[in-house]
């Protein structure tokens, strides 16, 4: 029985895991993702409800093991396998875009919300009822438990290649069966393998028959497919991303193409992944001579210099590698982190593209950019950086995405990289009220000032069309014969030199005018650096500070203390649309701190509210709710940006840390569990987290051009010690309670659960607001929290 | 004796059908009043003949039935494949910003519901309309034709390519931006001639943009950001 137990809940929690990875995939493929966070990270309160359920009906149910916990399980895999469906069915198709507009959507997502906590709650059910019966045995079960969610997380990552989205929750859903059947009762065998045998049926049928996904009519793919003959010719998924080609009569890409152009945009087919825009199929070949970005902003560098050899970083479906290889460049590197759209554009989509990433020019590399630009060693002649924002701007919805390509410490790491005469481009789209370009030009002046440029007016300059900005800061001083060239370039474009030396008011507005010039005011400031540049970072209504490793968020522009001005300013109801991305954190986190608190308090009322342990139980279980969470976020964050592969190292880094955990938790079991060893283990843990806040980027940015396996071993040599210990004081806490006050056990498991959930939305706040580093510092405090409360018991 | 009975249940029902429509008739004028009023002259819009052509049309005729009832609120609504019939504020500028004359031909890019077309063709000579999609053209035809707005023509096609042979236009209003502008728009657009495109999703801030031809340039011209509540730049 006992085996079987270990092997049942291993199945369960890499069912959960794989849920809640395949939940995101769809979610964030159907709807708006910041929203599928959001109901996610809800709907994992059913972590915390568990443990109240367990609190109020623990005994009755611990009594009934035999028949509940198989039952619960059996409950868990059918609802995992029909929750979709069943939502779309019974309470019609909720779409996030709506919320801030139809007061009606609100009770759609409330209702998807419950539907999805169902399941985690089951599932959460599950598990708890085990640590509950079987607290002496906590250690190797917690062990089983982190086993399984390491390799569930891993093996999810394969179930991406092989299964399309749809047919994901019905995968998962087979496994909390599974683990029903490893541990049905002798006693009533028959029935219970009858109803695990029928349960089968709703996996296994929506297998055969999955349900549509019907993605949001306002989604860039739904919109796509809306034109007349519009199709998808070409499909693949993967842990990367759902990969769809759509190809219309309609569909024209030419990014703020200047009013002179007077030809025919042409027809292109469009990748989307996860029903996102993502790149146009370009349709270029290798005899052009012109480019149609040559009538963009985008075309500057060119018109300083000609570049021979040029990185473009992010290179997406490579529309400014192809404009490189038209511009004559000898060696274009072109570096993307999708590996699956790369793959495309060489094999299936190549004939489109004439073979742009076969041709003897370009080099592909498919790794994170910033990754690539710390590990590479050659020079450019131009760095070319994506696009920034989209057009319209999207009201911050980038906000909570760490850009390490665009922190100060990213633009430093380029400028190393540039040959004597190179150039770093960048282009923005132009929003209001300003933000991004702001925030671009403080980041590009910070970087040249560190670097000690003593005239940056002849080092970064900027032209200005309809709706975009480009960028380029150049390592030679600006001739005046080239400010000349750029001057005729803008007169030839209808476009506007926005910084460039000579520059007066008049030129800046010459044929794109804005209402006022409020924008050049705010820019010449910050672009004079210092205790100017510092003012307007200040007074500004927006966060435009430049970003930072520590804090990579570019696209944060919201500053909490100013949220009562901008509300006198634009109106309470327009700070949604201003800045929406940071707002739907708050929201979450807000939320999730009402719920939680209610599900820790609820069972107070039962179990009463006075008593030994109580506090105990509170500050031991939060302690490491937070603290746990908060290392395993920077960590992954850190891990991220070394190895380049966001999915795969989000995944290794996961899997390793709860392997570890795991690991930490089943030799916790052979020990002997008192106070006195908490106090110990979690002290330790203080230690490791600070020397991991001081030294861990150093480290890590030190061996960043190592290959890739010793990466990962090495990586696994810094995650272990500190994993390992960390798997300790939740199993060794639960033991001590249930040596003490046993009726406490499945509360501080809702506790730990709760606290967990809170965690993820706290950690990025404080990521936001703070940084990384403070983050980390706010872990050994929580660890510290732990740590007092086990001190004071032993005294 | 049955007969008559029913024919009697029949006239009174139909007079009481007939009594909540006029009530709701007058209670959609009522709040297209008040729409003018607080939404739209509240903000700045002071073009008369827009002003007059937002109170006559009858904008709930133009959103889908389930949505009627927020026919006349401050806001965006959705009128089915991924559009919006835009905020009552955004036409009225749209309006004014292209300054439409009773001797003007104007061409429309994107007809959704036909709002738009409506409004202008209550200023103007002409109005030409390009929408895409062809369930919403066709709708948007119906109603136009129900409504009896002779001056309007509806083509289902690609607006890229613009309406040639109806052209050069006084005025252009484009009511769904892309990155780019079409380059036969910019060739379709009389000598001082304007159009008018907002930039951004319907759901967050918008920003108008106007372009103007003269003679051989063509100037840009960045407006205000707006959005459903009044958007002011007071303060900065």
């Amino acid at each position: 029985m006992t085996r079987r137990l270990y092997l049942s809940i291993g199945f369960i929690s890499s069912s959960i895991i794989g849920f809640q990875l395949a939940l995101m995939h769809i979610l964030s493929y159907i709807q708006w993702s910041h929203f599928a966070w959001m109901v996610i990270s809800v709907a994992l309160l059913g972590f915390g409800a568990s443990g109240t359920i367990l609190a109020l009906a623990g005994r009755w149910m611990v009594r009934k093991i035999d028949t509940v916990l198989p039952l619960i399980m059996i409950a868990c895999g059918v609802t995992m396998s029909s929750v979709l469906p069943f939502a779309e069915r019974v309470f019609g198709t909720f779409d996030s875009y709506l919320v801030f507009i139809d007061s009606k959507e609100l009770y759609s997502l409330l209702l998807t919300y419950f539907s999805l906590f169902v399941v985690f709650f089951l599932g959460a059910l599950a598990i708890g009822l085990i640590y509950v019966a079987y607290v002496q045995k906590i250690g190797s079960l917690y062990f089983a438990d982190l086993l399984g969610s390491g390799l569930g997380g891993l093996a999810s990552l394969g179930l991406f290649w092989a299964f399309y989205p749809a047919k994901l929750p019905a995968v998962m859903g087979l496994l909390p069966i599974v683990a029903a059947a490893l541990i049905l009762p002798q006693k009533k065998i028959r029935p219970m393998a009858a109803i695990t045998i029928a349960s089968l049926a709703a996996p296994l049928l929506l297998l055969l028959y999955p349900p549509d996904l019907k993605i949001s009519e306002y989604k860039g793919l739904a919109r796509a497919l809306d034109l007349p003959g519009a199709e998808v010719r070409l499909e693949r998924t993967s842990p990367y991303g759902h990969i769809e080609v759509v190809t219309a009569d309609a569909l024209r890409y030419a990014p703020g193409l200047s009013m002179s152009f007077t030809g025919d945009i042409p027809v292109n087919d469009v990748v989307f992944c996860n029903g996102d825009w993502y790149g146009p199929v370009v349709s270029w070949s290798a005899a052009d001579t012109s480019h149609f970005l040559d009538y963009t902003t985008n075309a500057l560098p060119y018109i300083i210099t000609i570049p021979e050899t040029t990185m473009i970083l992010e290179a997406g479906t490579g529309l400014n590698v192809s404009h490189a290889v038209t511009r004559g460049a000898t060696s274009v590197t072109a570096v993307e982190h999708n590996r699956l759209v790369t793959d495309l554009l060489k094999n299936e989509l190549a004939p489109d593209t004439d073979s742009l990433f076969h041709h003897k020019a370009v080099t592909v590399k498919n790794l994170h950019s910033r990754s690539y630009l710390l590990a590479d060693t050659a020079t450019y002649d131009l760095i070319v950086l994506p696009t920034i924002e989209t057009f319209g701007g999207t009201s911050g919805i980038h906000a909570l995405k760490e850009q390490y390509l665009l922190t100060r410490e990213a633009f430093l790491n380029m400028w190393e990289r540039l040959s004597d005469r190179g150039m770093i481009s960048v282009t923005v789209w132009t929003e209001e009220p300003p933000r991004n370009i702001l925030k671009l030009l403080g980041t590009l002046t910070e970087t040249l000032q560190e670097i000690g440029v003593e005239d940056r007016s002849r080092h970064l300059m900027a032209v200005r069309g309809w709706g975009t900005v480009t960028f380029v800061v150049t390592r030679e001083a600006l001739t005046d014969y080239q400010a000349e060239n750029i001057r005729e370039f803008c007169s030839a474009m209808y476009f506007d030199p926005l910084y460039l030396p000579g520059k007066d008011d008049e030129e800046r507005m010459s044929y794109n005018i804005l209402t006022d010039s409020y924008l050049f005011e705010l820019a010449d400031r910050i672009a004079a650096g210092g205790e100017s540049a510092e003012e307007v970072y200040r007074d500004y209504d927006f966060n435009i500070r430049p970003a930072t490793d520590n804090r990579p968020y570019f696209s944060q522009f919201l500053k909490l203390s100013r949220l009562t001005r901008l509300s006198d300013i634009y109106g309470s109801k327009s700070i949604p649309f201003l800045e929406v991305g940071y707002l739907i954190v708050g929201i979450t986190f807000i939320q999730i701190t009402v719920a939680a608190i209610i599900l820790i308090i609820v069972p107070l009322f039962f179990i009463g509210w006075r008593g030994g342990y109580r506090g105990y139980t509170v500050l031991h279980f939060s302690g490491l709710g937070i603290g746990f969470m908060f290392v395993e976020i920077v960590l992954i964050q850190r891990l991220v940006l070394y190895f380049g592969s966001p999915i795969y190292a989000a995944a290794a880094v996961l899997s390793a840390m709860l392997i570890c955990s795991g690991a930490g938790s089943w030799y916790s079991s052979r020990m002997k569990g008192g106070f006195r060893d908490i106090v110990r283990v979690t002290g330790l843990i203080m230690v490791i987290i600070i020397l991991y806040g001081l030294f861990l980027t150093p480290l890590l940015l030190s061996t960043i051009s190592l290959p890739f396996l010793v990466k990962i071993a090495f990586s696994m040599v810094i995650i272990a010690p500190m994993a390992f210990f960390m798997g300790m004081p939740f199993p060794l806490g639960l033991k001590s309670l249930s040596e003490h006050n046993r009726s406490l056990v499945p509360w501080a498991w809702g506790i730990n659960g709760c606290l967990s959930v809170i965690s993820t939305a706290l950690a990025l706040i404080i990521a936001v607001e703070a940084g990384f580093l403070w983050v980390m510092a706010l872990a050994a405090v929580a660890y510290g929290i732990t740590m007092v409360a086990n001190i004071w018991k032993a005294a | 004796m049955k007969i008559v009975i029913q024919r009697e249940k029949i006239a009174v029902m139909a007079a009481l059908l007939l009594i909540c429509f006029s009530a709701t008739a007058q209670d959609f004028s009522l709040l297209r009043e008040r729409m003018v009023r607080d939404q739209i002259e509240a903000r700045g819009i002071t073009h008369e003949p827009t002003l007059n052509a937002v109170r006559s049309v009858e904008r709930h005729l133009f959103v889908p039935p389930e949505r009627r009832n927020m026919a006349y609120d401050d806001g965006p609504l959705p009128i089915g494949h991924g559009q919006t019939i835009s905020q009552p504020l955004i036409v009225a500028y749209m309006t004014e910003l292209v300054n439409p004359e009773p001797h003007h031909t104007v061409l429309e890019i994107g007809t959704g519901s036909g709002y738009q077309a409506a409004i202008l063709a209550e200023i103007v000579e002409r109005v030409f309309t390009i929408e895409i999609i062809p369930e919403l053209g066709n709708s948007a035809r119906e109603l136009i034709d129900d409504l009896g707005y002779e001056n309007i023509e509806v083509k289902i096609a690609d607006g890229y390519y613009g309406w040639e042979e109806h052209g050069p236009f006084d005025a252009i209003v484009v009511t769904a931006a892309a990155e780019n502008i079409p380059p036969p728009l910019v060739r379709q657009l009389k000598d001082g001639g304007r159009m008018v495109i907002p930039v951004g999703s319907p759901f967050m801030v918008q920003t108008l943009m106007l372009v103007e031809r003269r003679g051989d340039r063509v100037l840009t011209q960045s407006l205000m950001p707006v959005n459903f509540v009044p958007f002011t730049r007071g303060g900065r």
